[in-house]
């Protein structure tokens, strides 16, 4: 792997990143967004479309998530394996929660999202083979925490009263979104991540990102449960 | 390829993310996001200000209490400034039945509008419009159909804050500027 194609696609991760730290105080839908879900009437394909990949490239929480899960995938069937649970989890409950309009708390399903980013931070670090000597199944655990992301989609739709009229076309166009920016988020995170395992340095920080990864999920655990207590 | 690191280095992952996570918390995240600020590191920083700055138009409005904030058959005159490229609400809390004559105008440039009630106690978001529109005036009357908060969602698209002059009798209360 020649060095400057390492540089670019980091450079190139590190520009994406750049770009989603503006939305990151900001993530749930921004004044725009909320404008346009508020004016809202009947079938609006690609705009639904448009803020499903929005959301999932601001989508930190999300990222960070797919970060652990394909962190020591290198084969391209494994990859496309752990991302289909993934992606099967999320829509399920995305789908299911909007239509049958359940209402969940959107800070504690934040919170689950965090803890799942903890899970896999320290389920990279063979945590749960170390303590417990036992490894709970990775995809099993992709999968329903996939449920919870999805319910976490769910709630930032609920609400805005999205109107009845054209809602199942909306709803499929968000998930149909949301999927493209998981996509395109994806091409970065593997480049980046390819890129580096070649490297010497990759097996030494393994552990450190691991360790990152689950001290954001902390934080995200710790913001999102104070939001659900102070409101 | 991944690979199961010794008990010792589990720990120390383990207890350094969580503290970690708990210093970034306590003097950065919570101070900006919700005004906790145990520390006072987030006031020296500044942060605190960006969590203020959500509060402050829901303070301002509740502040208002000792001026006449029930409607009467008087014209009431309120004065709202729209800030460039975002959307602001004024709201009115009413009995249903009640009813309100209002007008108002900007000073020139036309926003959208979205003139709508959400029902008391409605946590779904659920939210009936009586009118949408963009313009640069308007007037009329309407009865809310239900209690809760009646009034205005104005959307500015312009790039300079527009202000909106805003006269209301009729019987309510105001509630003020929502976020």
């Amino acid at each position: 792997m020649p060095n400057s194609l390492i540089k670019l696609s980091l450079t190139l991760l590190l520009g994406a990143l750049a770009l989603i730290s503006i939305d990151v105080f900001a993530h749930g839908v921004d004044d725009n967004t909320r404008a346009f879900l508020e004016q809202n009437q009947g079938v609006q394909f690609i705009p639904f479309l448009y803020i499903g990949a929005k959301h999932m490239i601001t989508g930190y929480d999300h990222l960070l998530f797919l970060v652990g899960v394909i962190f020591f995938l290198y084969r391209s069937k494994e990859v496309l394996l752990y991302v289909t649970m993934f992606t099967i989890g999320h829509s399920t409950t995305l789908l299911f929660g909007v239509l049958s309009d359940i209402q969940v708390n959107a800070y504690l399903i934040d919170a689950v999202i965090g803890l799942s980013v903890v899970y896999k931070g320290f389920d990279n670090l063979g945590g749960f083979k170390r303590c417990f000597n036992w490894q709970p199944n990775t995809q099993w655990a992709v999968l329903i925490f996939g449920l919870f992301h999805g319910f976490g989609l769910a709630t930032k739709l609920q609400e805005f009263h999205l109107p009845e009229e054209g809602l199942i076309t909306n709803l499929i166009a968000f998930n149909i979104g949301v999927e493209l920016g998981q996509f395109a988020a994806l091409v970065f995170i593997l480049i980046a991540i390819n890129a580096w395992r070649k490297l010497p340095s990759f097996q030494r920080f393994s552990t450190v990102t691991n360790t990152a990864l689950m001290s954001a999920g902390v934080m995200l655990m710790g913001y999102q449960l104070t939001g659900y207590i102070v409101n | 390829m991944q690979h199961t690191v010794s008990t010792k280095t589990l720990v120390k992952a383990s207890i350094t993310a969580t503290i970690v996570a708990a210093i970034a918390l306590v003097t950065f995240i919570l101070p900006a996001e919700y005004n906790i600020d145990p520390t006072g590191i987030g006031q020296k920083l500044g942060l605190t200000t960006l969590a203020q700055a959500n509060e402050s138009d829901v303070v301002v409005s509740t502040n208002n209490a000792d001026t006449n904030t029930s409607g009467s058959q008087e014209f009431k005159t309120i004065e709202v400034v729209v800030p460039a490229g975002r959307g602001v609400e004024y709201k009115f809390a009413m009995q249903q039945y009640a009813k309100m004559t209002y007008e108002w105008l900007t000073d020139g440039e036309a926003l959208y509008f979205d003139l709508h009630g959400e029902p008391e106690g409605d946590t779904t978001g659920y939210f009936e419009s009586y009118t949408i529109a963009t313009s640069n005036e308007m007037k009329g009357s309407f009865t809310a159909p239900f209690a809760g908060s009646h009034g205005w969602y104005w959307k500015n698209k312009s790039d300079k804050p527009i202000a909106v002059q805003l006269l209301v009798k009729g019987e309510y209360q105001v509630i003020g500027l929502k976020q």
